[in-house]
């Protein structure tokens, strides 16, 4: 008995559900282009619509502490997963379900403004993740140790070097107090030194477990870091489970279609 | 409704810093800054009231505080609208990446015009007091007129917001229109002066009521009387309602098309 109490009191839950996700894009050449098209598309339900459809289905759950690898070839789906994870899309049909605070971190300084200073870029970064400007303050410092560029902090960021802007960039995001963090291919950027350090703060993260959501072409970062891993091809899970074997059946994955190309050519 | 003040106040600071940002990237690297935010309509009132009353000779007493009475809330519209047509597509980048909530962005361009409006009213009260234009206690009834302009600035925010994102001529539509509505207004002319004839069809434009608070209070020193307080406010209602629906119903597609 007090085995199973145990077992039930730390059984993780899902911090992230997807229940038959489907995702669909209506294909660019569709938009209204006069004046005349487009309040005739508002009325009329959708005419000769094309549709590509980058999820076809899925279920899965992230559960809380843990980090999540999707990795799979161009165009699999998995920054639409992304994006979904951070309520930039909603699904086409089936639900998506994100239990706590999300922080993305998928594309650095996106909402960063030339013209301001470091610090207002802060501020004004957190506000636009949805974070009050009491917590900013209070975190202020440890963005500011963290990114660690000194006095530029109060020099407008067209002045930063690339290192400086990602640098600060990323401590806002790995700062803030977020339950998960979604993760797209930045850990290809900056240089070395940086790189480690944004290893070293990902591990202090998945110490206080936050659950962390990384899509990365970077197999071997994929293997060392993660507790699960899914395959993604053409909008379906291949394979969802231990990294190794994950990985393997990505390779072997590119490995047919690369044959399937040098035969019919 | 309930749900577009839920919304403003749940991200009041967020709107608030993004308007500020807004007005501090407009004059930062420029060396009058501010300045020019005041230098564009006293060179307009400047320019209109030469011609106004020396060439053509409209017979309007004062006629500069005539004027600014219904141009400094009339820039404060247009200048809303040509940053808030602009503010869901210019911000893409950013709703493509991360969720933030659309409705903050041409709020934030009105409040931004907001700022630099009331910012303009004390140099305003300055140029009366230099123009030995009597002061009137009927300036305490400005907060009417300017809410149900705010809020019909806003409505008309929204809608122009959320259509240039699919259709991205409305920006140039939009600065035809502006200049078309700007004539037909009584900004440079007051209704008494359209030929009893024609009056009809400039009541229908819904900014002759919106300006008309504004012009009492400030040139006729006269308050605005309950009707015209009821209307605008009616008007500036209707127009955020429809503004703000269409907006809203567009809300889960602004990240596919910007």
């Amino acid at each position: 008995m007090p085995t199973m109490s145990r077992s039930l009191a730390i059984a993780p839950k899902p911090r992230i559900r997807f229940r038959r996700v489907f995702h669909r894009f209506r294909l660019i050449h569709e938009r209204p282009e006069t004046l005349r098209e487009l309040f005739a598309s508002a009325f009329r339900a959708r005419s000769r619509a094309q549709d590509f459809e980058a999820l076809k289905g899925i279920s899965f759950d992230v559960l809380e502490g843990e980090t999540f690898g999707i990795i799979g070839r161009n165009g699999a789906g998995k920054s639409t997963i992304l994006k979904l994870m951070a309520k930039v899309y909603k699904p086409t049909a089936g639900f998506v379900t994100i239990d706590g605070r999300v922080s993305a971190l998928i594309d650095i300084g996106a909402g960063f403004h030339p013209e301001l200073t470091g610090r207002e870029n802060v501020f004004l970064t957190g506000a636009l993740l949805g974070f009050s400007r009491r917590e900013m303050r209070t975190r202020f410092d440890d963005i500011l140790a963290f990114a660690d560029i000194g006095e530029f902090i109060d020099t407008p960021v067209r002045q930063y070097s690339t290192g400086m802007y990602l640098r600060l960039a990323f401590a806002i995001e790995a700062t803030m107090a977020a339950d998960i963090l979604l993760i797209d291919e930045i850990l290809a950027v900056g240089d070395e030194s940086f790189q480690r350090k944004c290893w070293e703060r990902l591990r202090e993260l998945q110490q206080k477990r936050w659950t962390i959501v990384i899509v990365s072409h970077d197999l071997s970062a994929i293997q060392q870091i993660c507790d699960r891993v899914m395959l993604l091809d053409q909008g379906k899970i291949l394979w969802l489970g231990e990294p190794a074997r994950a990985i393997a059946r990505y390779q072997n994955l590119l490995a047919c279609t690369e044959a399937q190309t040098t035969t019919t050519v | 409704m309930l749900a577009l003040s839920r919304n403003l106040i749940r991200h009041r600071e967020l709107i608030w810093l993004l308007a500020l940002k807004e007005l501090k990237v407009r004059y930062k690297r420029s060396v009058l800054g501010f300045f020019w935010a005041l230098l564009h309509p006293l060179l307009m009132m400047i320019v209109l009231t030469v011609v106004f009353s020396t060439v053509i000779r409209f017979p309007i007493d004062h006629y500069a505080v005539f004027l600014i009475s219904a141009l400094f809330p009339w820039i404060f519209f247009s200048q809303s609208l040509a940053y808030a047509v602009e503010s869901v597509v210019l911000n893409g980048p950013l709703l493509k990446k991360v969720y933030v909530p659309r409705l903050v962005f041409p709020v934030a361009a009105v409040t931004a015009n907001l700022i630099n409006f009331l910012l303009s009213l004390g140099p305003l009260a300055l140029l009366l007091f230099l123009l030995q234009f009597p002061f009137h206690t009927t300036w305490l009834y400005l907060p009417v007129p300017l809410l149900a302009l705010v809020l019909f600035t806003l409505g008309f925010g929204f809608f122009f917001a959320a259509v240039n994102v699919f259709f991205r001529d409305m920006a140039h539509i939009l600065q035809i229109l502006l200049t078309v509505w700007f004539y037909f207004s009584p900004i440079l002319y007051s209704i008494h002066l359209v030929p009893p004839a024609y009056r009809f069809w400039f009541r229908l434009n819904p900014m002759l009521y919106l300006l008309e608070g504004f012009r009492l209070t400030i040139y006729d020193g006269n308050a605005p009387p309950v009707w015209l307080v009821a209307i605008s406010l009616l008007i500036g209602l209707a127009a955020l309602m429809s503004g703000f629906f269409i907006f809203r119903h567009y809300d889960d597609a602004y990240a596919y098309y910007v």
